[in-house]
Protein backbone atom coordinates (compact mmCIF):
# COMPACT_ATOMS: atom_id res chain seq x y z
CA UNK A 1 0.00 0.00 0.00
CA UNK A 2 1.17 3.23 -1.19
CA UNK A 3 2.73 5.43 2.22
CA UNK A 4 0.27 7.37 4.25
CA UNK A 5 1.28 9.95 6.14
CA UNK A 6 -0.41 11.19 9.76
CA UNK A 7 -1.63 14.53 7.80
CA UNK A 8 -3.31 12.09 5.05
CA UNK A 9 -1.45 12.44 2.30
CA UNK A 10 -0.83 9.73 0.33
CA UNK A 11 2.18 9.36 -1.60
CA UNK A 12 1.02 7.26 -4.89
CA UNK A 13 4.86 6.75 -6.23
CA UNK A 14 6.84 5.32 -3.14
CA UNK A 15 5.75 3.62 0.16
CA UNK A 16 8.57 4.12 2.59
CA UNK A 17 7.24 1.16 4.76
CA UNK A 18 8.71 -1.30 2.07
CA UNK A 19 12.79 -2.11 1.29
CA UNK A 20 12.42 -0.76 -1.94
CA UNK A 21 10.89 2.33 -1.03
CA UNK A 22 8.10 0.80 -4.27
CA UNK A 23 4.37 -0.48 -3.03
CA UNK A 24 4.42 -4.15 -2.99
CA UNK A 25 1.57 -4.64 -5.03
CA UNK A 26 3.41 -2.74 -7.69
CA UNK A 27 6.84 -4.33 -7.68
CA UNK A 28 4.68 -7.60 -7.69
CA UNK A 29 2.84 -6.79 -10.84
CA UNK A 30 6.14 -4.87 -12.56
CA UNK A 31 7.65 -8.73 -11.89
CA UNK A 32 4.57 -10.48 -13.79
CA UNK A 33 4.50 -8.49 -16.35
CA UNK A 34 8.64 -9.22 -17.40
CA UNK A 35 8.03 -12.43 -17.27
CA UNK A 36 4.51 -11.96 -19.41
CA UNK A 37 7.38 -10.24 -22.56
CA UNK A 38 9.22 -13.54 -22.23
CA UNK A 39 5.46 -15.18 -22.73
CA UNK A 40 4.85 -12.91 -25.76
CA UNK A 41 8.62 -12.91 -26.74
CA UNK A 42 8.34 -16.77 -27.98
CA UNK A 43 4.95 -16.22 -29.29
CA UNK A 44 6.34 -13.49 -31.41
CA UNK A 45 9.48 -15.45 -32.67
CA UNK A 46 7.47 -18.33 -33.60
CA UNK A 47 5.47 -16.95 -36.01
CA UNK A 48 8.07 -14.93 -37.21
CA UNK A 49 10.34 -17.65 -37.91
CA UNK A 50 7.58 -19.23 -39.94
CA UNK A 51 7.02 -16.00 -41.72
CA UNK A 52 10.66 -15.26 -42.94
CA UNK A 53 11.07 -18.85 -44.00
CA UNK A 54 7.42 -20.40 -44.81
CA UNK A 55 6.87 -23.63 -45.90
CA UNK A 56 4.87 -24.35 -48.85
CA UNK A 57 1.55 -24.09 -48.83
CA UNK A 58 1.35 -21.37 -46.32
CA UNK A 59 -1.53 -18.66 -46.40
CA UNK A 60 -0.47 -15.46 -48.10
CA UNK A 61 -0.87 -12.96 -45.33
CA UNK A 62 -2.22 -9.75 -47.19
CA UNK A 63 -4.94 -11.42 -48.65
CA UNK A 64 -6.29 -12.89 -45.77
CA UNK A 65 -5.95 -9.35 -43.77
CA UNK A 66 -8.02 -6.35 -43.17
CA UNK A 67 -5.75 -3.59 -42.48
CA UNK A 68 -8.30 -0.83 -42.45
CA UNK A 69 -10.07 -2.78 -39.67
CA UNK A 70 -6.84 -3.78 -37.91
CA UNK A 71 -5.98 -0.06 -37.79
CA UNK A 72 -8.84 0.26 -36.26
CA UNK A 73 -8.48 -1.62 -33.78
CA UNK A 74 -4.92 -0.69 -33.07
CA UNK A 75 -6.16 3.03 -32.38
CA UNK A 76 -9.18 1.82 -30.55
CA UNK A 77 -6.53 0.36 -28.07
CA UNK A 78 -4.48 3.09 -27.36
CA UNK A 79 -7.49 5.13 -26.62
CA UNK A 80 -8.31 2.57 -24.10
CA UNK A 81 -5.04 2.95 -22.83
CA UNK A 82 -5.92 6.59 -22.32
CA UNK A 83 -8.99 6.19 -20.46
CA UNK A 84 -6.96 3.54 -18.31
CA UNK A 85 -4.49 6.14 -17.34
CA UNK A 86 -6.72 9.12 -17.31
CA UNK A 87 -8.87 6.33 -14.25
CA UNK A 88 -5.81 5.81 -12.47
CA UNK A 89 -5.17 10.00 -12.30
CA UNK A 90 -8.78 10.52 -11.36
CA UNK A 91 -8.65 8.13 -8.00
CA UNK A 92 -5.34 9.40 -7.29
CA UNK A 93 -7.60 12.56 -7.32
CA UNK A 94 -9.93 10.60 -4.73
CA UNK A 95 -12.90 11.63 -8.05
CA UNK A 96 -14.90 8.43 -7.84
CA UNK A 97 -17.19 9.10 -10.20
CA UNK A 98 -14.96 10.22 -12.85
CA UNK A 99 -12.71 6.95 -11.98
CA UNK A 100 -16.02 4.51 -12.91
CA UNK A 101 -16.33 6.70 -15.89
CA UNK A 102 -12.91 5.97 -16.98
CA UNK A 103 -13.24 1.98 -16.07
CA UNK A 104 -16.57 1.56 -18.04
CA UNK A 105 -14.61 3.79 -20.60
CA UNK A 106 -11.50 1.12 -20.96
CA UNK A 107 -14.31 -1.60 -20.65
CA UNK A 108 -15.67 -0.57 -23.69
CA UNK A 109 -13.04 0.36 -25.81
CA UNK A 110 -11.27 -3.35 -25.31
CA UNK A 111 -14.57 -5.16 -25.66
CA UNK A 112 -14.47 -3.28 -29.21
CA UNK A 113 -11.42 -4.46 -29.88
CA UNK A 114 -12.34 -7.59 -28.80
CA UNK A 115 -14.97 -7.85 -30.83
CA UNK A 116 -12.71 -6.35 -34.36
CA UNK A 117 -11.10 -9.98 -33.00
CA UNK A 118 -13.60 -12.03 -33.40
CA UNK A 119 -14.92 -10.31 -36.20
CA UNK A 120 -11.57 -10.86 -37.82
CA UNK A 121 -10.89 -14.58 -36.61
CA UNK A 122 -14.78 -15.37 -37.87
CA UNK A 123 -14.33 -13.87 -41.46
CA UNK A 124 -10.81 -15.40 -41.86
CA UNK A 125 -12.41 -18.97 -41.41
CA UNK A 126 -14.81 -19.04 -43.01
CA UNK A 127 -14.42 -16.66 -45.96
CA UNK A 128 -10.83 -17.13 -46.32
CA UNK A 129 -10.55 -20.95 -45.26
CA UNK A 130 -7.55 -20.16 -43.14
CA UNK A 131 -8.06 -21.81 -39.69
CA UNK A 132 -5.63 -23.12 -36.88
CA UNK A 133 -4.86 -26.53 -37.94
CA UNK A 134 -4.95 -26.20 -41.78
CA UNK A 135 -1.17 -23.92 -42.47
CA UNK A 136 1.91 -22.60 -40.46
CA UNK A 137 0.39 -19.23 -40.67
CA UNK A 138 -2.94 -19.81 -39.22
CA UNK A 139 -1.47 -21.89 -36.09
CA UNK A 140 1.22 -19.32 -35.45
CA UNK A 141 -0.91 -16.21 -36.19
CA UNK A 142 -4.18 -17.71 -34.20
CA UNK A 143 -2.10 -18.59 -31.14
CA UNK A 144 -0.26 -15.69 -30.77
CA UNK A 145 -3.11 -13.10 -31.76
CA UNK A 146 -5.55 -15.24 -29.54
CA UNK A 147 -3.21 -15.14 -26.55
CA UNK A 148 -3.37 -11.76 -26.67
CA UNK A 149 -7.15 -11.39 -26.99
CA UNK A 150 -7.47 -13.98 -24.44
CA UNK A 151 -5.04 -11.63 -21.98
CA UNK A 152 -7.12 -8.35 -23.35
CA UNK A 153 -10.57 -10.06 -22.04
CA UNK A 154 -8.91 -11.06 -18.71
CA UNK A 155 -7.78 -7.49 -18.62
CA UNK A 156 -11.56 -6.37 -19.19
CA UNK A 157 -12.86 -9.04 -16.27
CA UNK A 158 -10.64 -7.67 -13.97
CA UNK A 159 -11.69 -3.83 -14.95
CA UNK A 160 -15.67 -4.96 -14.00
CA UNK A 161 -14.05 -6.64 -10.75
CA UNK A 162 -12.28 -3.32 -10.10
CA UNK A 163 -15.47 -1.32 -10.93
CA UNK A 164 -17.86 -3.31 -9.06
CA UNK A 165 -15.43 -3.02 -6.42
CA UNK A 166 -15.99 0.92 -6.11
CA UNK A 167 -19.60 0.45 -5.16
CA UNK A 168 -18.97 -1.59 -2.13
CA UNK A 169 -20.72 -0.07 1.17
CA UNK A 170 -18.69 1.69 3.76
CA UNK A 171 -20.73 0.05 6.60
CA UNK A 172 -20.12 -3.32 5.21
CA UNK A 173 -22.52 -5.78 2.98
CA UNK A 174 -23.61 -5.78 -0.43
CA UNK A 175 -22.09 -8.79 -1.48
CA UNK A 176 -24.72 -10.30 -3.31
CA UNK A 177 -26.13 -7.29 -5.03
CA UNK A 178 -22.24 -7.36 -5.75
CA UNK A 179 -22.24 -10.62 -7.34
CA UNK A 180 -25.43 -9.64 -9.28
CA UNK A 181 -23.73 -6.66 -10.32
CA UNK A 182 -20.34 -8.28 -11.92
CA UNK A 183 -23.19 -10.88 -13.61
CA UNK A 184 -24.35 -8.01 -15.15
CA UNK A 185 -21.39 -6.52 -16.59
CA UNK A 186 -19.96 -9.82 -17.81
CA UNK A 187 -23.46 -10.23 -19.44
CA UNK A 188 -23.49 -6.91 -21.02
CA UNK A 189 -19.62 -6.49 -22.11
CA UNK A 190 -19.82 -10.59 -23.58
CA UNK A 191 -22.57 -10.04 -25.25
CA UNK A 192 -20.84 -7.02 -26.60
CA UNK A 193 -17.84 -8.44 -28.08
CA UNK A 194 -19.20 -11.81 -28.80
CA UNK A 195 -22.48 -10.46 -30.90
CA UNK A 196 -23.08 -7.25 -31.00
CA UNK A 197 -19.73 -5.37 -32.05
CA UNK A 198 -18.68 -8.42 -34.69
CA UNK A 199 -22.20 -7.99 -35.98
CA UNK A 200 -22.17 -3.90 -36.38
CA UNK A 201 -18.66 -4.42 -38.48
CA UNK A 202 -20.83 -7.11 -40.63
CA UNK A 203 -23.75 -4.12 -41.58
CA UNK A 204 -20.99 -2.06 -42.04
CA UNK A 205 -19.57 -4.21 -44.59
CA UNK A 206 -22.91 -4.51 -45.89
CA UNK A 207 -24.67 -7.24 -44.06
CA UNK A 208 -28.52 -6.66 -43.90
CA UNK A 209 -29.18 -5.47 -40.44
CA UNK A 210 -32.65 -8.17 -40.50
CA UNK A 211 -30.12 -10.50 -41.06
CA UNK A 212 -28.15 -9.72 -37.64
CA UNK A 213 -31.22 -9.70 -35.92
CA UNK A 214 -32.40 -12.69 -36.82
CA UNK A 215 -29.28 -13.81 -35.98
CA UNK A 216 -28.81 -12.65 -32.69
CA UNK A 217 -32.15 -10.69 -31.57
CA UNK A 218 -31.61 -13.21 -28.39
CA UNK A 219 -28.31 -12.14 -27.33
CA UNK A 220 -28.68 -8.72 -27.93
CA UNK A 221 -31.71 -8.92 -25.93
CA UNK A 222 -30.09 -9.86 -23.26
CA UNK A 223 -27.28 -7.59 -23.47
CA UNK A 224 -29.60 -4.71 -23.90
CA UNK A 225 -31.63 -5.78 -20.59
CA UNK A 226 -27.95 -6.21 -18.74
CA UNK A 227 -26.89 -2.72 -20.39
CA UNK A 228 -30.14 -1.40 -18.68
CA UNK A 229 -29.68 -2.97 -15.11
CA UNK A 230 -26.13 -1.42 -15.14
CA UNK A 231 -28.07 1.60 -14.92
CA UNK A 232 -29.80 0.45 -11.90
CA UNK A 233 -26.71 -1.03 -10.32
CA UNK A 234 -24.76 2.37 -10.96
CA UNK A 235 -26.50 4.60 -8.99
CA UNK A 236 -25.63 6.11 -5.80
CA UNK A 237 -26.59 4.12 -2.80
CA UNK A 238 -24.52 6.00 0.15
CA UNK A 239 -21.26 5.94 1.44
CA UNK A 240 -18.72 3.37 -0.34
CA UNK A 241 -15.18 2.23 0.91
CA UNK A 242 -13.44 2.80 -2.13
CA UNK A 243 -11.43 5.82 -2.27
CA UNK A 244 -8.03 7.12 -3.15
CA UNK A 245 -6.24 5.14 -0.43
CA UNK A 246 -6.88 1.92 -3.05
CA UNK A 247 -5.66 4.19 -6.08
CA UNK A 248 -3.06 1.40 -5.77
CA UNK A 249 -4.96 -1.42 -7.12
CA UNK A 250 -6.54 0.53 -9.99
CA UNK A 251 -2.96 1.32 -10.71
CA UNK A 252 -1.91 -2.32 -11.03
CA UNK A 253 -4.77 -3.23 -13.31
CA UNK A 254 -3.85 -0.25 -15.01
CA UNK A 255 -0.38 -1.62 -15.25
CA UNK A 256 -1.77 -5.13 -16.69
CA UNK A 257 -3.64 -3.03 -19.50
CA UNK A 258 -1.07 -0.76 -20.51
CA UNK A 259 1.26 -3.82 -21.02
CA UNK A 260 -1.53 -5.62 -23.38
CA UNK A 261 -1.59 -2.49 -25.44
CA UNK A 262 2.17 -2.58 -25.79
CA UNK A 263 2.42 -6.01 -27.16
CA UNK A 264 -0.38 -4.84 -29.46
CA UNK A 265 1.42 -2.04 -30.47
CA UNK A 266 4.47 -4.59 -31.51
CA UNK A 267 2.33 -7.48 -33.24
CA UNK A 268 0.66 -5.04 -35.62
CA UNK A 269 3.59 -3.92 -36.57
CA UNK A 270 5.75 -7.36 -36.69
CA UNK A 271 2.44 -9.77 -37.80
CA UNK A 272 0.54 -7.20 -39.87
CA UNK A 273 2.06 -4.14 -41.54
CA UNK A 274 5.84 -5.72 -42.29
CA UNK A 275 3.50 -7.83 -44.25
CA UNK A 276 2.58 -5.21 -47.00
CA UNK A 277 6.24 -4.32 -48.06
CA UNK B 1 1.53 0.05 9.38
CA UNK B 2 2.59 3.71 10.06
CA UNK B 3 4.91 5.91 8.39
CA UNK B 4 8.01 7.11 9.20
CA UNK B 5 8.69 10.25 10.81
CA UNK B 6 10.59 11.32 7.34
CA UNK B 7 7.16 11.05 5.13
CA UNK B 8 6.25 13.77 3.49
CA UNK B 9 3.32 16.04 5.14
CA UNK B 10 1.50 18.08 2.49
CA UNK B 11 -1.94 18.17 4.43
CA UNK B 12 -4.76 16.97 1.55
CA UNK B 13 -2.28 17.88 -1.25
CA UNK B 14 -2.82 16.25 -5.18
CA UNK B 15 0.07 16.48 -7.37
CA UNK B 16 -1.03 18.20 -10.37
CA UNK B 17 -3.33 16.36 -12.82
CA UNK B 18 -1.95 14.79 -15.51
CA UNK B 19 -5.11 14.75 -17.39
CA UNK B 20 -4.32 17.21 -20.46
CA UNK B 21 -0.84 15.55 -20.12
CA UNK B 22 -2.15 12.30 -20.91
CA UNK B 23 -4.79 13.48 -24.03
CA UNK B 24 -1.58 14.90 -25.37
CA UNK B 25 0.10 11.68 -25.26
CA UNK B 26 -2.09 9.46 -26.59
CA UNK B 27 -3.02 12.15 -29.78
CA UNK B 28 0.40 11.43 -30.88
CA UNK B 29 0.55 7.70 -30.88
CA UNK B 30 -2.90 8.24 -32.80
CA UNK B 31 -0.97 10.31 -35.25
CA UNK B 32 2.19 7.83 -35.07
CA UNK B 33 0.02 4.70 -35.64
CA UNK B 34 -1.38 7.10 -38.34
CA UNK B 35 2.25 7.49 -40.17
CA UNK B 36 2.72 3.97 -40.10
CA UNK B 37 -0.19 2.94 -41.34
CA UNK B 38 0.54 5.32 -44.76
CA UNK B 39 4.17 4.70 -44.25
CA UNK B 40 4.03 0.38 -45.57
CA UNK B 41 2.12 2.05 -49.07
CA UNK B 42 4.13 4.26 -49.88
CA UNK B 43 7.12 3.41 -52.54
CA UNK B 44 9.96 3.51 -50.73
CA UNK B 45 12.99 2.04 -50.03
CA UNK B 46 12.36 -1.61 -47.81
CA UNK B 47 15.17 -0.60 -45.76
CA UNK B 48 13.88 2.32 -45.00
CA UNK B 49 10.47 1.34 -44.03
CA UNK B 50 11.19 -1.60 -41.85
CA UNK B 51 13.70 0.53 -39.94
CA UNK B 52 11.12 3.77 -39.44
CA UNK B 53 8.26 1.20 -38.54
CA UNK B 54 10.66 -0.58 -35.76
CA UNK B 55 11.95 3.25 -34.48
CA UNK B 56 7.88 4.37 -34.82
CA UNK B 57 6.99 1.51 -32.68
CA UNK B 58 9.60 1.35 -30.47
CA UNK B 59 8.69 5.12 -29.41
CA UNK B 60 5.18 4.21 -28.96
CA UNK B 61 6.22 1.36 -26.80
CA UNK B 62 8.75 3.58 -24.70
CA UNK B 63 5.82 6.43 -24.30
CA UNK B 64 3.51 3.78 -23.48
CA UNK B 65 5.82 2.28 -20.49
CA UNK B 66 7.03 5.60 -19.01
CA UNK B 67 4.22 7.81 -19.91
CA UNK B 68 0.85 5.63 -19.22
CA UNK B 69 2.54 3.11 -16.74
CA UNK B 70 4.23 5.91 -14.37
CA UNK B 71 7.90 4.52 -14.96
CA UNK B 72 8.95 7.73 -15.47
CA UNK B 73 7.77 8.86 -11.78
CA UNK B 74 8.54 5.96 -10.09
CA UNK B 75 11.64 4.09 -8.40
CA UNK B 76 14.29 3.29 -11.08
CA UNK B 77 14.28 -0.31 -10.01
CA UNK B 78 10.55 -0.82 -11.41
CA UNK B 79 12.54 0.37 -14.84
CA UNK B 80 15.18 -2.21 -14.36
CA UNK B 81 12.85 -5.10 -13.36
CA UNK B 82 10.73 -5.10 -16.51
CA UNK B 83 13.79 -4.24 -18.78
CA UNK B 84 15.20 -7.37 -17.14
CA UNK B 85 11.82 -9.36 -18.84
CA UNK B 86 12.24 -7.10 -22.13
CA UNK B 87 15.54 -7.73 -22.63
CA UNK B 88 15.51 -11.87 -21.87
CA UNK B 89 12.78 -11.78 -24.61
CA UNK B 90 14.66 -9.74 -27.06
CA UNK B 91 17.22 -12.12 -26.46
CA UNK B 92 15.48 -15.14 -26.92
CA UNK B 93 13.43 -13.46 -30.31
CA UNK B 94 17.25 -13.07 -31.52
CA UNK B 95 18.45 -16.07 -30.78
CA UNK B 96 15.52 -17.61 -32.28
CA UNK B 97 15.53 -16.09 -35.64
CA UNK B 98 19.09 -16.73 -36.21
CA UNK B 99 18.62 -20.56 -35.29
CA UNK B 100 15.70 -20.77 -37.48
CA UNK B 101 17.40 -18.68 -40.05
CA UNK B 102 20.25 -20.83 -40.54
CA UNK B 103 19.93 -22.62 -44.00
CA UNK B 104 19.87 -26.21 -42.21
CA UNK B 105 16.55 -25.23 -40.18
CA UNK B 106 15.17 -23.95 -43.52
CA UNK B 107 11.89 -25.26 -44.64
CA UNK B 108 12.54 -27.78 -47.98
CA UNK B 109 10.69 -26.02 -50.94
CA UNK B 110 7.56 -28.24 -52.55
CA UNK B 111 10.04 -29.87 -55.09
CA UNK B 112 12.38 -31.16 -52.57
CA UNK B 113 9.66 -32.43 -49.85
CA UNK B 114 8.20 -34.07 -52.78
CA UNK B 115 11.94 -35.66 -53.67
CA UNK B 116 12.86 -36.62 -50.04
CA UNK B 117 9.45 -38.77 -50.00
CA UNK B 118 10.06 -40.23 -52.81
CA UNK B 119 13.50 -41.35 -51.36
CA UNK B 120 12.13 -42.57 -48.33
CA UNK B 121 9.34 -44.32 -50.06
Amino acid sequence: MSSHAATGHIDHHHDHTTSTGIPNKKLLWWAFLASDCMFFGALISTHMVYRLNPPPGNAVPTQVFNIELTSFSTFILLMSSLLMALAVNAIQRGNLKSTRTMLLGTMFFGCIFLGGQVYEFEHFVHAKKMTLSNSIFGSTFYTLTGTHGTHVAIGVLLLGMMYVRTFKPANGGGLFKNFAHLLAIGVTFGVAFIWFVPGLIEVIYGLPIGDLMRRAAIPLAVGAAGLLSLFWFGRSRGAVEFGEKNAIDVEAIGLYWHFVDIVWIIIFTAVYLLEYL
Amino acid sequence: MSAPATAPAAAGHHEPSKFHFYIQVAMILSVVTGIEVVLVYLPLAKWFVVTTLLVLSAGKFMAVIFYFMHLRWDKVFCTILFFIGLVLAGGTMWALLHIFGADASKPLSAAALELARLAVA
